[in-house]
């Protein structure tokens, strides 16, 4: 769905400028990963990209154990705001990219 | 007539949460490690419920105080296991 409205949004504009930079695939796919471990959901629950942590069953806790969980797998450092900032599996691996972007940089 | 307790934030509380995780995450012991990040863990969540304001703000109180107790232990701890890399950095000073 989120690659849907990627297209829709481009075609409207006429240009690439305004596609969305989402964060890769496998990205997603490891907070997925790291998200169903800490909520103790089942391998196969769904949990995509737009999944809201606090739809998952998340407390703000959880959240926190979440963000330092990826801290740890993608070996960045989130700052306070930031972190605070985390709602979703998107917003987490759009974080981890931007992070790890600049760190290679 | 005004409390002399000053509420913690929402914010504060989950930054406070967050910063004994990280100073846990400094102890190079797995055992010392582990044990400091489940201390944290399930204090926190033990207290989740508790909605007595000055209960809130003494818990939080004690939070700040572990935290600083927690650093000073992770950097004992780094100077016992490093007992050469100080001795080295204060001959080149």
């Amino acid at each position: 769905m989120a690659a849907a409205a990627g297209t829709s949004i481009s075609a409207l504009s006429g240009s690439r400028s305004l596609q969305l930079n989402q964060a890769k695939p496998e990205t997603v796919n490891k907070v997925c990963e790291i998200v169903k471990k800490q909520l103790a959901l089942p391998a196969d629950s769904a949990v995509t990209g737009e999944s809201k942590f606090a739809e998952l069953g998340a407390d703000s806790l959880d959240t926190v154990e979440i963000v330092m969980g990826l801290e740890e797998e993608f070996g960045i450092s989130v700052e306070e705001d930031s972190a605070q900032s985390i709602l979703t599996v998107q917003d987490a691996a759009d974080m981890i990219e931007k992070l790890a972007g600049e760190k290679s940089a | 007539m005004a409390s002399a307790l000053s509420e913690p934030s929402r914010a504060a509380i989950l930054s406070l949460f967050r910063s004994l995780l990280r100073t846990a995450r400094q102890f190079s012991d797995y055992n010392i490690r582990e044990y400091s990040k489940r201390r944290t863990i399930d204090g926190f969540r033990q207290n989740r419920e508790l909605s007595d304001l000055s209960l809130v703000s003494s818990a939080f109180s004690d939070g700040k105080s572990q935290l600083e107790v927690a650093r000073r232990q992770v950097w004992y701890h780094m100077a016992l296991l490093d007992v050469n890399h100080f001795q080295v950095v204060e001959f080149r000073a």
